[in-house]
């Protein structure tokens, strides 16, 4: 198995367009201005459809994190050990991603970060470093 | 609900590298060791629930089908169910309910598991089963990695160290050492400084940290009271549960540390009329050292931020206030996958019945069994008493 590559389906198309061209979108509820993940087809505090984006700053912090010294399979041998952290965003929002170009014991909770991006395959994956 | 279910049988095969056996061997072993143990006949049960076959590359979901056709029974409920390490309570409040009904009498609940290594071609099933594949799957989490995420976030919350996880793992293996059926029955004692000296596997956990993969199962007969009472020397009665399901993956909103045990353990004790002073020994889902601190506090056994000053006290050992993983856990008997909800079940159901052999409390009149399936989600309560 190579490093896993999302799948683009309808309720994440417009994430990973954003993404591709700089852009961390966050899924924005029209009716009850709820913000979320791409991760669903309706908003999930009022199940309207009617729904658009914005464009996150980028920024958050850490709200926690764990540094994986064994790899789950083979792809990721090469990146041990690597940070996984779930991201805290300036507008609310969580998300998972890892933290790179940092010295794992260097992250803690709270850490400053900033969005950067990786290319895996066809699509590129935001990342976050340390916002210094 | 249940002062008329009761749980008549518990039997569980030793947690072992099973490999030359495939799931459906383990579904054989299992109910063939209950079978002959419990003198039961085809006539006295109505109802199956199972938990799925296969493995993580192929779940079996009708299993439930090829088991009453091999037992040759005509049951009036069956279902494959899945709520991972949750499925087990479920199962049984599935068949209580059914009983208290009047829809049925007696129903087997069965679950066999084979714990996958997540190189052997289970790593893209394992993903996609556990965490989001899309938004999530891309940065390398796996199991214990997620639970990282969880308990890195309660270390620091509740001012816990890597040694007061430790202390979980020493505590299960004690547990262990008076088992023989666990895996870690003749591994001799375990200090903290072992566990804090085996190598780190995913921030906070050392490998000793770790729940055992093992392959194995059980199974319990739910019952009538009356059936329990004729079955069983002391039947074990169905007094309380509690199920709650919050979120689906680590990066939904909402606390990552006040889990669904909060509310699903309410739940069960409201309904069994008890509160957690009034538990004897307790079955706490141990896949990693870190659940059971953060399930003490979660059911309410601990205030907030107490629970590994509890833990170090020696209160959940053998000899303590609240036994805890009296068969020595997830962590030293072992973890067997699909079915490892279902060792705390039979565990706890033998506590309650009596039948826990070296491993038996005093006085286990309340038995609380605390699993969840996912990453802390689908989260199921069940309290068992010797009395309705």
């Amino acid at each position: 198995m190579s490093l896993p590559v999302p799948d683009i389906d309808d309720v994440n198309r417009l994430y990973f367009e954003g993404t591709a061209s700089g852009e961390l979108r966050i899924r924005h509820c029209k009716r009850c201005e709820s913000l979320f993940r791409f991760a669903h087809a309706w908003c999930p505090d009022c199940w309207s459809q009617d729904l658009d984006y914005k464009l996150a700053s980028g920024r958050g912090k850490v709200e926690t994190f764990t540094v994986v010294h064994q790899a789950p399979y083979e792809s990721f041998e090469d990146r041990i050990p690597y940070v996984i952290a779930l991201v805290e965003l300036e507008e609310g929002v969580r998300m998972m991603s890892n933290i790179v170009d940092c010295e794992p014991d260097r992250v803690e909770i709270g850490l400053p970060v900033k969005v950067a991006y990786e290319q895996r395959g066809p699509v590129m994956l935001p990342m976050f470093t340390p916002d210094v | 609900m249940s002062n008329h279910v009761t749980i008549a049988g518990a039997y569980e095969i030793p947690p072992r590298r099973y490999r030359e056996h495939s799931s459906i061997d383990l579904f054989r072993m299992i109910l063939g060791g209950a079978l002959a143990e419990w003198q039961i006949s085809p006539a006295d049960i109505d109802g199956v629930i199972t938990t799925t076959g296969g493995d993580i590359t192929g779940h079996d979901t009708y299993i439930h089908g090829r088991l009453i056709s091999e037992l040759g029974i005509n049951a009036s409920i069956a279902e494959t169910m899945n709520l991972g390490g949750g499925s087990h309570q479920a199962m049984v409040n599935r068949a209580a309910m059914a009983i208290h009904e009047g829809r049925a009498n007696a129903v087997i609940c069965v679950s066999a598991g084979k714990m996958m290594r997540p190189g052997l071609g289970a790593a893209d099933a394992m993903v996609r089963a556990i965490c989001d594949y899309n938004l999530e799957g891309p940065y390398g989490p796996w199991i214990a990695a997620l639970y990282g995420l969880v308990a890195t976030r309660f270390m620091h919350e509740k001012n816990v160290t890597a040694e007061d996880l430790a202390r979980v793992a020493v505590s299960a293996r004690k547990w262990a050492l008076l088992n023989p059926e666990a895996r870690q029955h003749e591994a001799g004692p375990l200090t903290i400084e072992d566990v804090l000296e085996s190598r780190m596997v995913v921030t906070p956990f050392h490998y000793l940290d770790c729940s055992l993969p093992s392959d194995g199962g059980g199974v319990v007969l739910v019952t009538r009271a009356d059936l329990g009472r004729e079955w069983a020397a002391r039947p074990a009665f169905v007094k309380g549960y509690g199920e709650y399901h919050p979120r689906g993956t680590v990066s939904d909103p909402g606390s990552l540390i006040e889990t669904g045990a909060v509310i699903s353990g309410r739940k069960a004790f409201a309904e069994a009329g008890l509160t957690p002073a009034d538990i004897d020994v307790a079955q706490l889902y141990d896949a990693f050292s870190s659940t059971p601190l953060l399930l003490l506090e979660n059911l309410g056994f601990c205030e907030p931020g107490k629970a590994a000053g509890f833990v170090n006290s020696g209160a959940i050992d053998p000899g303590g206030s609240l036994p805890v993983n009296t068969y020595g856990g997830l962590m030293s008997f072992g973890h067997t996958g699909e079915s490892s909800g279902m060792s705390l079940l039979v565990q706890g159901a033998k506590q309650a019945l009596g039948t826990a052999g070296p491993t038996q409390v005093e006085n286990a009149g309340n038995v609380l069994i605390h699993a969840y399936g996912g990453i802390m989600f689908y989260h199921t309560t069940m309290i068992l008493g010797d009395e309705p």
